[in-house]
């Protein structure tokens, strides 16, 4: 599933053109190369693929260098007897990590907090007006950790919910930056993570320009604030077109 | 280990039949309907009372009375070394269990027909005692909800130790090992409502200690009573009556 | 939770427009800040921290560790938050887990800095005893009294008098140790090594209402918000952290705007509260 046949994975620059390396990074740290040979405004080549589980509503499957995940829609279906009435939908978000996705086996279980950061920043996008009563079921899947995971998660997640039919105002992207030294880097993979020094992440739905979910971790100042979220912004919007097309190219494929 | 020096005096300078400082406060949670601290020593505990209201789970709804339901519960940072247990494990179940019952004793439940009381309390700080405080912590933030008693429950423990009966133990005294016995009773109907103790002591010194904590919560009761007093009247003088 | 009839929502909603709140504040205005240290006798440090009917307490406790072997010259600070049900019976049994997972995460992210742990309230280098052998852990645990909106706020405030609040123990090595061994070490019981609290932020969360932003949301506010953002800020003005919630979107140029009020606001809470735990701390060495 690494590629689609027949063509070259590309990389997107999420600026367009020379604007891709500023200078900040010239002076400090002239020879540090990323790891994987990217720019450091470069992201990962993104790969998506819908419909990977047929059981469920509707599936995804993202694949960013190492980072693997699947995530499940199932749903709109009857919510627990138990839960009060309630005339919007309700969402159920969960994350889990295989136990062999991370270097050492079963270190997934630290990340507590994503099925709720991933629950905020798909709520706001699903019209859960459209369906009363009931509960749609966001199942996440992170087969291999490569850094990243939560905002591929989350993009992947809001494909597979398009995918099941849900009505959404918007896609989600979502993109993270970390902060190394007093360099920005998009989209950083498991080892950059490690040594960040902040770290922002940020999910918008693009043709809206809205902004679902921001975190920021570590020390800001304004102006680098101002540069990391339009470097999402834009890496936002160039992952938006990715994902369209994606589901584009599905469904002609199944008119065919 | 001595736990009573020759000259008749515990491990923080009490005599076998004294009591710690008594202190309690009410009206300390705002949203609550009857909330209440009480610290004996350096047990601190809080409780919070809401109801009665409607019951939330309908298949517990009970037609000619009312549901009173409990949970104990302590912080991360209310013993010595730092607590790592999660919620709920089965001495915090046990305990609940315990005051619910003492509780649900003295509320007139069958003037509250469908509906339901939660009392939750808090230890803040355990340092022995936690079953007796939280009971009297229960029955004062209950008092302050207003809500009908056949009489207020007060609880105190009491050890043997040393061949030496001792009133309220502390976490010292009350780790070392011998019976413990606490007791609560409604004061004015001289009734008890709770007994426990672990370990084992002869029927005779049973009687002895189980005496002294009667004593103990007879003691606690005339503090308690003190306290609502105050609070009706300074609510009294808030009214501008 | 709060359930509000649409008269009372209006008035809610029509008061922050109008820069005048149910309480008679301002939308930038906090409630008074009460501070009391030293509440819990047993922890190295604790502080209870009232906003109104908002109150929440924290507890410092250090244990000597192990340091991780990636970060040897760093000690561990682990943040836990616990809603008591006496706050609100929802919280009863494991009701409260989620909320406390999202307050842990939300104060781990604006007080603990980045994975390499720069830009830290606290340092965590000199957590450290004996480089790669002995560190203090420092476990910070918040719980949830009474609860009336704008829990994160107050907790990071008591957080912060507490820490301040806080001595660990002087350590002194015991022996000269070689190799691998774990070394010995005295724990002093007099002597205690203060923090220094001036580079812990403050939280400020600004609660969107409509189209205005309001700090300090009691509970029948939040009811009303579309979306809230906590924005942790320190003494020289940069952003430590920030977390969002509230599934509504926001336009990017907005949350830029919420970041410089948020800096704006936050420069007169860190003078208020700094006064406070000052108080705090002179009554209870008084008493």
């Amino acid at each position: 599933m690494a590629a689609k046949p027949g063509s070259v994975p590309t990389t997107y620059p999420p600026n367009p053109g020379p604007k891709t390396r500023p200078p900040i990074f010239k002076d400090n740290d002239l020879d540090w190369v990323r790891p994987d040979g990217r720019g450091f405004h470069q992201c990962r080549p993104a790969f998506f693929r819908t419909g990977a589980v047929n059981s469920a509503s509707g599936s995804a499957y993202a694949e960013f260098g190492n980072t693997k995940v699947i995530v499940s829609v199932f749903g709109p279906r009857e919510s627990k007897k138990a839960m009060m009435y309630s005339d919007t939908g309700r969402l159920n978000c969960n994350v889990s990590y295989t136990t062999f996705a991370t270097p050492v086996r079963g270190q997934g279980s630290d990340h507590k907090e994503f099925s709720s950061m991933l629950h905020k920043s798909l709520e706001g996008a699903i019209m859960l007006e459209t369906f009363p009563k009931t509960t749609v079921d966001v199942f996440a899947l992170v087969l291999e950790s490569g850094g990243s995971d939560l905002p591929v998660v989350i993009s992947c997640a809001s494909l597979a919910l398009a995918d099941a039919g849900i009505m959404m105002y918007d896609l989600v992207a979502a993109v993270s930056v970390s902060c190394l030294g007093k360099n920005l880097v998009i989209d950083p993979i498991l080892e950059e993570e490690s040594y960040q020094d902040g770290s922002l992440m940020l999910t918008c739905m693009p043709s809206r320009y809205e902004v679902t979910q921001l975190t920021f971790t570590g020390e800001w100042s304004t102006p680098d604030i101002n540069e990391a979220m339009q470097l999402c912004l834009d890496a936002c919007d160039k992952l938006g077109k990715v994902m369209r097309s994606c589901l584009k190219e599905a469904a002609s494929a199944s008119q065919e | 280990m001595e736990y009573v020096s020759p000259e008749g005096l515990r491990l923080d300078g009490r005599r076998p039949m004294e009591m710690r400082q008594l202190r309690a406060e009410i009206g300390t949670v705002a949203k609550a309907d009857g909330s209440a601290v009480f610290e004996m020593g350096n047990t601190k505990v809080i409780a919070a009372v809401y109801g009665p209201r409607e019951v939330q789970n309908r298949s517990q709804q009970i037609s000619d009375q009312a549901l009173v339901r409990c949970e104990y519960s302590m912080a991360n940072f209310s013993t010595g070394d730092r607590l790592r247990k999660p919620k709920g494990d089965r001495r915090s179940t046990e305990i609940s269990l315990v005051i619910r019952q003492t509780m649900e004793a003295c509320i007139l439940t069958h003037l509250m027909p469908r509906s339901q009381i939660d009392i939750f309390v808090q230890v803040l700080q355990a340092d022995g005692g936690t079953r007796s405080a939280c009971i009297n912590a229960a029955t004062l933030a209950l008092a302050d909800a207003g809500i009908p008693m056949r009489d207020i429950v007060t609880s105190c423990s009491a050890g043997y130790l040393n061949s030496a009966p001792l009133l309220d133990l502390n976490y010292i005294e009350d780790s070392a090992g011998g019976p413990d016995v606490t007791v609560a009773i409604l004061p004015k109907l001289d009734k008890v409502t709770l007994l426990q103790m672990d370990a084992k002591l002869p029927v005779d010194i049973f009687e002895n200690v189980m005496g002294l904590a009667i004593e103990g919560c007879k003691a606690v009761s005339n503090y308690i009573k003190e306290v609502l007093l105050g609070n009706t009247k300074q609510l009294e003088y808030r009214r501008g009556l | 939770m709060v359930g509000l009839s649409v008269g009372e929502k209006h008035f809610i909603q029509g008061g922050i427009a109008q820069d005048l709140r149910s309480d008679g504040r301002k939308r930038l205005t906090y409630r008074p800040i009460y501070v009391e240290t030293g509440v819990i006798p047993q922890a190295h440090g604790s502080a209870r921290v009232r906003l109104g009917a908002t109150d929440v307490i924290a507890s410092v406790k250090a244990e000597l560790g192990k340091p991780s072997a990636l970060q040897s010259d760093k000690g561990k600070i682990a943040i836990y938050v616990d809603c008591s049900p006496t706050a609100a019976p929802v919280f009863e049994g494991r009701g409260g887990e989620e909320l406390s997972t999202e307050l842990s995460i939300a104060l781990q992210r604006c007080l603990l800095g980045g994975k390499s742990g720069a830009g830290a309230g606290i340092d965590p280098s000199s957590l450290v005893v004996v480089e790669g052998k002995v560190c203090w852990d420092l476990y910070i645990d918040g719980l949830v009294i009474s609860s009336d909106g704008n829990l994160l706020d107050a907790l990071a405030a008591a957080i912060k008098a507490a820490l301040s609040n806080t001595g660990i123990p002087k350590v002194d090595l015991a022996a000269e140790t070689t190799g691998d061994e774990q070394p010995e070490v005295n724990i002093s019981d007099e002597e205690f090594l203060q923090f220094d609290t001036s580079g812990i932020p403050v939280i400020v969360t600004l609660t969107r209402v409509g189209r205005h932003y309001i700090v300090d949301a009691t509970s029948e506010e939040e009811s009303q918000m579309s979306s809230a953002v906590s924005i942790s800020v320190n003494r020289k003005g940069h952003i430590c952290g920030l977390t969002k919630r509230g599934g509504a979107g926001l336009d990017p140029s907005i949350i830029l705007d919420m970041i410089s009020v948020a800096k704006h606001v936050s420069e007169q809470l860190t003078i208020k509260l700094d006064s406070e735990i000052a108080a705090a701390e002179a009554s209870e060495e008084e008493s």
